[in-house]
């Protein structure tokens, strides 16, 4: 949803090939399915929102105030009270800091629209403090330590708006980050632009080597080999992996490795080659051993034992981990 | 208001997808079997409430018009129904309504849904176009474009209340309990989607996260197609119906309906996200209609999208206190059905929550899922002789949607 300004509304990649295919139902006969969509394209008037939207494109944000209820709507939904018989509302500037109405979800398993961009976090930021009456607005939260995760935004964290750079008139032109993150001299800027936080990647953690690590991480390679055997046997296992292509690093405190993913299989390589395109660092390597048993790595990058560089290196889990129960069900297929 | 009984209900199979059949077929199904139970024929039929949520599933914009002469109500009013998680009960609402008013003596009241036909090119999978079409409920201003999904909105939903009352719905240990009896219900239901699984408390414990840290893939819905319908009727050819079939009417006795605000924000008329008032008010009306109190009622088809949803939901539906919900599980008060007999009625104290298997372990077909509700409700009053049930459905963004149905066995009452 974050398609930059000039760029086709739908992805290029966005689409499926036209045809029919037949499919078994449950019953053993065969049915037949066709491809299709139901796509509409829209100029969406902002209409009354337009005020809203273009006071953020000006680093501004705005909200409704009415002087007979002294509520405050942000963003500005209605230029009309609705609890006061539709009584005029007037603009009012909204300041720039606000704290967190409740805790706030982290999303893992987006939308179509979404994919790619997750793990994210969205959650509701009380701005008009000080109004007896008042709406929430709904926002985009992020964090200058690395992936959106459990623990940072909780109820009552104090906020800070900042806006991108290059604003369009989208509720995507701002976002919130604790101001416990924004330097001291930042805090009253605005407006505060992204670009003069500092997102870049978080330094690694540091891992523990020790005897233990390194058996653990010797079961581990031993599971993963195995996985990688029944993937190459595994038709839904390859479906998974198909078009992919990865050479990801792993750091942990039994030694290094790579996990690679080429021509629908997966393979397990010692060492981290030049060519890995990022390193991932799990200080326990007994996460990987319990991902082949099922698990998950997303489990293990939400829950903070698996480190990511960077959102990019999250999107592999969710199909990695995929991985053991397509194979198991193709197995357990095969067996009957 | 006069006097409306249900006297008929079928549903179809439970699926994650339905291959066999499309949603013109699964009208059709459940219509049949709500007629052969009420043994009534479709000509005797007045008129149709449709209940389908979303045309993006059906792929077509007006889905009730292609299956009008399918069903047998061509050349009879028809009226669709749409209102999210809760468009059942709406539907469900308006069919009653229609009786009562005494516009007609007999009303079908038929919903579902074809939820999984959405195909993502990019994942190759379903899910995250299921997803995507039900997140096209939010608005496209503020909230869609922040990817905002189902499972976040009750989720962000279940986390306000476990900042405002800590200890009871964030206990892991209560939820997965819960769990565990919901998927002995499925269990008993011919119909129910998962009626083969056996889910124990400490899979769903270590279950993977869909939101972190309070919603892991055990405590959530489906995605099901499917259809249920219900036969409505006016108190005299109720009890004309009953004699031919033998079963009891089964009446309304109370109905009651709240929608909230879709902001979230304080005082006034926002939504206080912490709770879910529109449950209370609807149930609260429901049983001021009814003239009953919650503990009256033994038996409860509650919506149940997620675990924490539904322990909030009985909490405002006041079976328990809001804050003390675990009390379902520490006290014993729900009740497992391996520990009770098919007739038998739930003793005092105890609740018979979901005897379906709810939407987590019996289906969501999300235009037909309180009707499967008051299917499931209505058969378990007759089976065990209970004098009263409730029915509960929730839908929208952030549960903002609710209703409440208080269902009353005839007196005649022997099957």
């Amino acid at each position: 949803m974050s398609t930059p300004q000039g760029q086709p509304a739908l992805p290029a990649d966005f689409n499926l090939e036209s045809g029919v295919s037949e499919i078994e139902g449950r019953d053993g006969e065969t049915y037949l399915q066709f491809t299709t969509h139901m796509v509409t394209f829209y100029k969406q008037t902002y209409g009354e929102h337009s005020r809203f939207f273009m006071a953020l494109r000006d680093g501004r944000l705005i909200g409704a105030h009415c002087a007979q209820c002294d509520q405050v709507m942000v963003p500005a939904a209605t230029w009309h009270c609705p609890n006061c018989n539709f009584a005029e509302m007037t603009e009012i500037d909204l300041p720039h800091r606000g704290v967190l109405a409740y805790t706030a979800p982290i999303t893992i398993f987006p939308s179509a629209s979404f994919l790619g961009d997750a793990p994210f976090a969205r959650g509701y930021v009380d701005v008009a403090i000080d109004a007896p009456i008042a709406s929430f607005l709904p926002s985009r939260l992020r964090t200058t330590t690395g992936l959106e995760r459990p623990g940072i935004f909780v109820k009552g964290t104090e906020l800070k708006l900042v806006f991108e750079d290059e604003r369009k008139g989208s509720i995507r032109d701002i976002f919130w980050v604790p101001m416990a993150e924004v330097p001291q001299g930042l805090r009253d800027k605005k407006p505060l632009l992204a670009s003069e936080l500092d997102f870049t990647t978080p330094e690694p953690p540091t891992v523990h080597k020790d005897e233990a690590k390194v058996t653990a991480l010797e079961e581990a390679i031993a599971a993963m080999h195995q996985l990688a055997g029944d993937v190459a046997k595994s038709r839904r296992a390859q479906a998974d992996l198909a078009g992919r292509q990865h050479l990801v690093g792993v750091t942990t405190g039994g030694g290094d490795f790579s996990i690679g993913v080429a021509d629908s299989r997966l393979s397990i390589v010692d060492g981290i080659p030049d060519t890995a395109e990022h390193t991932l660092v799990a200080d326990d390597p007994a996460i990987f051993t319990r991902w082949v048993h099922d698990g998950s790595l997303t489990d293990a990058a939400v829950e903070g034992t698996l480190w990511l560089p960077h959102k990019q290196a999250f999107q592999l889990l969710p199909i990695l981990d995929r991985l053991p129960r397509s194979t198991r069900r193709d197995l357990r297929d095969e067996n009957k | 208001m006069s006097k409306v009984g249900i006297v008929g209900a079928g549903i179809t199979d439970c699926r994650g997808r339905w291959i066999e059949a499309t949603y013109w077929d699964l009208f059709q199904q459940a219509t049949r079997r709500a007629c052969e139970d009420a043994k009534v024929t479709v000509d005797e039929i007045d008129s149709v409430v449709y209940g389908i949520y979303n045309d993006i599933f059906e792929h077509q914009a007006i889905p009730e018009s292609s299956l009008t002469g399918l069903i047998g109500m061509a050349n009879k009013p028809g009226t669709r129904v749409t209102s999210g998680g809760a468009t059942g009960f709406y539907a469900m609402r308006t069919a009653a309504m229609e009786v009562a008013s005494g516009t007609s003596d007999l009303v079908l009241c038929v919903g579902g849904e074809k939820a999984t036909d959405c195909f993502d090119p990019r994942s190759k999978s379903a899910t995250p176009m299921v997803i995507d079409t039900i997140a096209k409920s939010w608005d496209p201003f503020y909230e869609y474009p922040l990817g905002a999904t189902a499972s976040d909105s009750y989720m962000q939903l279940c986390m306000a209340y476990d900042d405002t009352y800590p200890g009871d719905i964030g206990d892991s240990e209560v939820r997965a309990k819960i769990i565990e009896i919901l998927c002995h219900s499925g269990n008993r239901n011919p119909y129910a989607q998962r009626r083969d699984e056996s889910v124990t408390a400490d899979q769903v414990m270590t279950s993977r996260w869909i939101i972190a840290p309070f919603l892991r893939l055990l405590e959530a819905c489906m995605y099901t197609e499917g259809a249920g319908a219900i036969v409505f009727a006016s108190e005299d050819k109720a009890r004309e119906i009953a004699e031919r079939t033998g079963q009891p009417p089964v009446w309304i006795r109370g109905i009651g309906a709240a929608n909230e605000s879709y902001s979230p924000g304080r005082g006034g008329n926002y939504k206080p996200l912490n709770r879910i008032a529109s449950d209370r008010i609807a149930a609260q009306q429901a049983y001021e209609a009814a003239g009953v109190k919650p503990s009256d009622i033994k038996i409860i088809e509650a919506h149940d999208a997620f675990v924490a949803q539904l322990m909030i939901t009985m909490g405002e539906l006041d079976f328990v206190p809001i804050g003390q919900t675990r009390r379902l599980i520490d006290d014993g008060i729900m009740l497992d059905p391996k520990d009770l007999a098919d007739d038998e009625a739930p003793g005092d104290g105890q609740l018979l929550i979901n005897p379906s298997g709810g939407l987590i372990f019996g289906g969501h077909f999300v235009g037909g899922s309180n009707m499967f509700s008051a299917w499931s409700c209505r058969r378990e009053m007759i089976n065990r002789q209970v004098p009263l049930g409730l029915v509960h459905g929730t839908g929208a963004i952030n549960a903002c949607f609710g209703g409440a149905i208080v269902l009353e066995l005839d007196e005649g009452g022997a099957r």
